[in-house]
């Protein structure tokens, strides 16, 4: 048997030769079919891994807080805020995972520009974040929030960066004065003016309008509070989240807390990516499917043919003894090259394709809700291929059994007189 | 050798039942090379079905040896494999194989090795005087090349019994006196006993025996043609 297996496929190959064109034709489809699954598969990829890189940018890759702090509204700020965050932050120092620890205060308040108020949502960040993370933020004109403005009671004028609508609502410009007033830690009313340094723009409008950001020493100032709302993880490996958790876990349970800390991986806070991610995936299974199905359709009506034209063949090859599964497994054969060359070609074209796209900038239009257009890229993801070129080999496989089966059962003596 | 005892088949056409064969009794020695003959509609190819396994579907019983034909369409398969040949009107080589692939054939199906299907294919290809066509394929070869290449895949495994279905018919009278000369000498050379479904009567002259069959039925002639 081991001989027969490459006069089999000698023999497959040739069979495929004999109807070059409908061959051709249904490895071409074939091609195409892994072709888009691959690209549209790949597109998706592309996007999960930029909304991942994005996400867990923005938010770190795990924040730490009090168990509350997701769970329910506080009622003063910084009700649920961490108070040892830098005993918490140099104790989690040693794990060289870590990128950076960042402290984040999620505050707001009424912004105002001695004419007019506004709301605003406000966070405040270590300066060292901007260099840290890279460019996150779009910044229209002006800088970054300084590294060295640690905190108001240093300097006259503590700095705010601003989002460019809230900055255009209010009329306020770079080296513009403006007062941010926010509910204290206590309960009272406290408001400090600060200049603007910097106008940025988060891409999305919405936020753009009630978005700014001025260092956390700042915050806590306007706050009265020496807390923060959380810390912010950055690793440098995405990947390396959950292992990194578990490490954190471990130390902060050795650690005496002033307030209980809990862990959360970028997943769970990443409402967005979530959606995108079901979407697509949804997008792409209904997209396979209809792939499967045109597969299905041409390959049959292919094979099909094949069948009937052999049909004597068939009969000459059972009255020498050959059994049916033996002759079927000739068209099956047949059919896992076509799914072969389809998948190689399709494959090969879908590399190329990703590959031509990291040289020609493509852009898409703005996502909604968004303003600013994204390049066009698609990975190719090796896994992606195999699976989808499997997928098309058992369609091919399903196909070819369904075909010459019918082929197999027509009896003997009227096979050998079909003409 | 072979024997067959009141074989009888009716076809049904629509509402009606037509009678092929009725109550055919015979026994074909071993090494004999045998021609079942008679008009169209005689019988004489529903008969060559039966006995070649191809037709199972019949009354009455056929033993080969002294072994009752299987009934079981897997057994009768692997008979066929392993004792039968088929020589063809239309020569059915498959068109993708060469001469010597098509000849290889049976071999691979008994699982002979691979050296032993190359040496027994040339063999045979020789013994019908296609030396120089090894590698020819099918739609290479004039019809009696290509009924020669098909004597000799029926005979290359050694088969105790092949069943002929008109192998002259589609051949100039050059090439058919050519396939009757090989047939006859290397059946009687291998000792390969024959059933040949034949209209042609210089295919029949040089069978050893002919059986007449007429409307189903064997008729009282039973020439020995070579007694």
């Amino acid at each position: 048997m081991e001989r027969l297996m490459p006069m089999s496929i000698k023999s497959a190959w040739l069979n495929l030769l004999r109807n070059s064109r409908r061959s051709i034709l249904s490895i071409l489809i074939i091609a195409v079919v892994v072709f888009a699954l691959c690209c549209t598969g790949g597109f998706g990829l592309y996007t999960y891994q930029s909304l991942m890189k994005e996400t867990a940018m923005s938010i770190g890759h795990i924040t730490l807080s009090q168990p509350q702090y997701f769970e329910q509204e506080e009622d003063l700020p910084l009700d649920n805020g961490l108070s040892d965050y830098p005993m918490i932050g140099k104790g989690l120092d040693s794990i060289q995972e870590i990128h950076a620890i960042l402290p984040r205060i999620e505050f707001n308040g009424l912004i105002s520009n001695g004419r007019k108020s506004t709301i605003y949502m406000g966070t405040g960040i270590d300066p060292q974040e901007f260099a840290i993370k890279g460019e996150f933020l779009a910044v229209k004109s002006g800088n970054t929030l300084s590294p060295d403005s640690d905190g108001p009671a240093e300097k006259d004028e503590p700095e705010v960066m601003l989002g460019a609508n809230l900055a255009q609502n209010l009329k306020v410009t770079i080296g513009d004065v403006v007062t941010l007033l926010s509910t204290t830690a206590d309960g009272v009313l406290n408001a400090i003016d600060f200049k603007v340094r910097g106008i940025f723009s988060t891409g999305v409008p919405d936020l753009d309008k009630r978005q700014l950001y001025i260092n956390v020493a700042s915050a806590q100032a306007l706050l009265s509070t020496h807390k923060v709302s959380t810390l912010s993880v950055y690793l440098f490996e995405t990947q390396q989240t959950s292992v990194v958790q578990k490490q954190i876990d471990a130390k902060l349970s050795k650690m005496r807390l002033a307030e209980p800390v809990i862990t959360t991986p970028w997943q769970k806070l990443a409402v967005f990516y979530d959606g995108v991610k079901n979407l697509y995936n949804r997008i792409f299974v209904i997209m396979g499917g209809v792939m499967a199905l045109v597969v299905f359709a041409a390959l049959f009506n292919s094979m099909t043919m094949s069948v009937t034209e052999r049909t004597r063949e068939i009969g000459t090859l059972a009255a020498l003894g050959t059994y049916p599964g033996e002759i079927i497994r000739g068209f099956l054969l047949e059919a896992v090259l076509m799914a072969i060359c389809g998948a190689v070609i399709g494959g090969g074209l879908s590399a190329g394709m990703a590959l031509l796209l990291t040289f020609v900038d493509v852009r898409m239009p703005p996502a909604p809700g968004r303003t600013a257009s994204y390049p066009l890229h698609i990975y190719f993801s090796a896994e992606l291929f195999i699976s989808v070129a499997l997928a098309v080999a058992i369609i091919c496989f399903v196909v070819a059994w369904f075909a010459a089966r019918k082929g197999v059962k027509k009896p003997i003596i009227e096979a050998l007189i079909y003409v | 050798m072979l024997s067959f005892l009141n074989i009888k088949k009716d076809y049904r056409l629509g509402a009606q039942t037509v009678q092929a064969l009725g109550d055919v009794n015979g026994e074909i020695q071993s090494g004999e090379m045998v021609a079942l003959c008679g008009p169209s509609g005689s019988g004489k190819s529903t008969l060559l079905n039966i006995l070649g396994m191809l037709d199972m579907n019949y009354q009455g019983n056929v033993f080969i040896d002294g072994t009752p034909f299987p009934r079981k369409v897997s057994d009768a398969t692997a008979l066929r494999r392993s004792s039968l040949g088929f020589v063809f009107q239309r020569f059915n080589l498959i068109p993708v194989m060469s001469a010597i692939e098509n000849v290889a054939y049976p071999l691979m199906l008994n699982k002979f090795s691979a050296k032993m299907q190359k040496e027994k294919a040339e063999q045979m290809l020789v013994k019908v005087g296609l030396e120089d066509f090894f590698h020819y394929r099918p739609e290479q070869l004039s019809g009696g090349q290509q009924q020669r290449v098909a004597i000799a895949r029926a005979l290359v495994h050694q088969p105790r019994l092949v069943i002929a279905d008109e192998p002259t018919a589609s051949l100039d009278s050059h090439s058919a006196n050519n396939v009757i000369h090989i047939m006859k000498t290397l059946g009687h050379e291998m000792g390969t006993t024959f059933v040949i479904a034949t209209h042609d009567s210089r295919m029949a002259s040089q069978c050893d025996r002919c059986i007449n069959l007429v409307d189903g039925l064997i008729s009282s002639e039973d020439i020995q043609w070579n007694a």
